[in-house]
């Protein structure tokens, strides 16, 4: 127990020096265990390869230019759908927000189409438009739409009835209103809707890659799994993890906080 | 007697639109005369679901996919609240292990589609498994963030009144993390339903994911429709009826530890 706490106490005070090692460091014992548990063969080697087979099939798929190519179809994929469903769901969030009838009327769809969900649209979209990139941007556009629209009606909902009247009684102009009330009093709602709806755009993609299947990361995945090679299936879970790990741990949390400290005192 | 009229009232202003949108959905199909393999009328629909009541296909689907989702997501609490409260206890190891939950949690449902039928087969096995994991890594996860949530004179409090390991646990720390548990429940069955319809679309030949892909190959849009108005339906009642209510409720009665 002692040399644990040692290194526990060593751990903390190095994390308070550097704190890129808090994200980085606790990893060290799992890849050493995958090690471990790969190079004993509990499991056949065809079952579950050892983090250095994953390393040695990185470097030949990015030699081969196959991983970079299909990395870049998923992410450039998944910007332009959640680009289109953002300019799509502020608006409709905040006439959804704003007028008592718009909401009254859209509501009830909006939760129902929201509960049917990305992947069940599938069937129907591969009869509508074949195997193919409108499928995917569909599915992607769809599924970043929802919690976008719902938390943007949300915020644009919280913003004190108060506030309204102080600017308009200080002869705002219902455009200044939304501009200079209602958005930024919405924004923080808004950022969190987004980055649930790429938390959850992306799993669909991954989805739909699987199963529509041309190229992608998800692909990549499904078709090693056809040729039953473990090797690349880990590896594409391990790209896709560091991915979402950086993509949401350094860009879109501290987009949140940001936001919620700069304008989310409204909310309270 | 005034509050079950008011409630009537409301449902019928929540379902009203709906309503509005099948009658209109009806009315687009017949004015346009839109090919039944694009898109179906609303009888058709209503006829291939009361088919599929008859033949009893529809409940054996449900069934299937329910049971799974049942299954994975009772296996993943037994085994993450226990683990996540027990991680959550010293800040150390909780500041520690955070960053490995979230990227697991992060990868969690459907990545895992590909190695899971290869480790386990097609079948209930994998799609089990995808479900067991979605849940797993939310609920852990969350555990151990409210655990660690806990303010600590609030422990320290409960331990020089004399609480044993025991009360501590009962007392303390599982009504604290409760809030967060409960949180941790609902956005991991999320995953996993989607995870769900996915995983039984690739991998199986039971369940309402694969209903919908088989009306596929037959170009049986009014079976794929219904199919997906059953799965929204079921999702809505799942969360509206079960989770967000529990959600609540807990939030409302144990969530002041965190308001302080």
């Amino acid at each position: 127990m002692n040399p644990l706490l040692k290194a526990l106490s060593l751990y903390v005070r190095w994390t308070r020096r550097w704190p890129v090692l808090a994200s980085v460091l606790p990893f060290v014992p799992v890849l050493l265990l995958w090690a471990i548990v790969a190079e004993a063969r509990i499991f056949p080697r065809a079952f579950l390869p050892g983090p250095i087979d994953v390393v040695m099939s990185f470097g030949s798929l990015v030699y081969k230019g196959i991983l970079p190519e299909y990395l870049e179809d998923s992410v450039v994929r998944l910007a332009l759908g959640a680009a289109a469903g953002v300019a799509l769901g502020i608006p409709l969030g905040v006439l959804v927000g704003m007028s008592a009838r718009a909401h009254r009327a859209l509501w009830p769809i909006l939760l129902f189409f929201q509960a049917i969900g990305d992947i069940a649209w599938l069937p129907i979209l591969l009869i509508w438009f074949g195997f193919g990139l409108t499928t995917m941007t569909f599915v992607i556009v769809y599924t970043v739409l929802f919690p976008v629209v719902l938390n943007t009606v949300l915020g644009v909902r919280s913003v004190p009835i108060v506030l309204h009247r102080a600017a308009q009684s200080l002869g705002a102009s219902r455009p200044r209103i939304l501009l200079e009330v209602v958005l930024p009093g919405a924004l923080p709602n808004i950022v969190t809707g987004l980055r649930n709806g790429l938390g959850y755009g992306w799993r669909a993609l991954i989805a739909a890659e699987m199963i529509v299947g041309t190229s992608g990361v998800g692909f990549l995945m499904f078709d090693a799994r056809r040729a039953g090679s473990v090797v690349e299936i880990l590896l594409g879970m391990v790209v896709l993890g560091l991915l979402w790990y950086v993509v949401d741990g350094w860009m879109l949390v501290p987009l949140e906080k940001k936001t919620v400290e700069r304008w989310g005192l409204v909310a309270r | 007697m005034t509050r079950q009229i008011r409630s009537l009232r409301a449902a019928i202003a929540f379902l009203a639109p709906l309503v509005v949108l099948v009658l209109l959905w009806a009315a687009v199909v017949q004015a346009f005369e839109v090919d039944p393999r694009i898109f179906p009328g609303v009888l058709s629909v209503a006829r291939a679901g009361l088919d599929s009541l008859r033949d009893g296909s529809l409940p054996m689907h449900a069934a299937a996919s329910l049971t799974r989702v049942a299954v994975g997501t009772a296996l993943a609490i037994l085994i993450s609240i226990p683990l996540g409260v027990a991680m959550g206890v010293s800040p150390a190891i909780s500041n520690f292990l955070a960053p490995l939950f979230r990227f697991f949690s992060v990868l969690a449902g459907i990545a895992w589609i590909p190695i899971a039928t290869l480790w386990f087969g097609y079948g209930f096995g994998a799609i089990t498994f995808v479900i067991f994991n979605a849940v797993f890594f939310g609920v852990t996860y969350n555990t151990l963030l409210g655990v660690a949530s806990i303010p600590m004179p609030l422990r320290h409090a409960a331990a020089s009144l004399g609480a044993g390991k025991w009360a501590m646990l009962i007392e303390v720390l599982l009504p604290g993390a409760l809030p967060n548990i409960v949180t941790g429940i609902r956005t991991g069955l999320g995953f996993a339903w989607r995870g769900l319809i996915a995983a039984e679309m690739i991998a199986t030949n039971v369940g309402l994911g694969y209903m919908l892909f088989l009306a596929r190959d037959f170009y049986r849009t009014e079976v794929i429709v219904f199919g997906m108005i059953v799965i929204g339906l079921l999702w809505l009642a799942l969360d509206r009826l079960l989770l967000a209510p529990l959600e609540r409720a807990t939030i409302e009665r144990w969530g002041m530890v965190r308001a302080a």
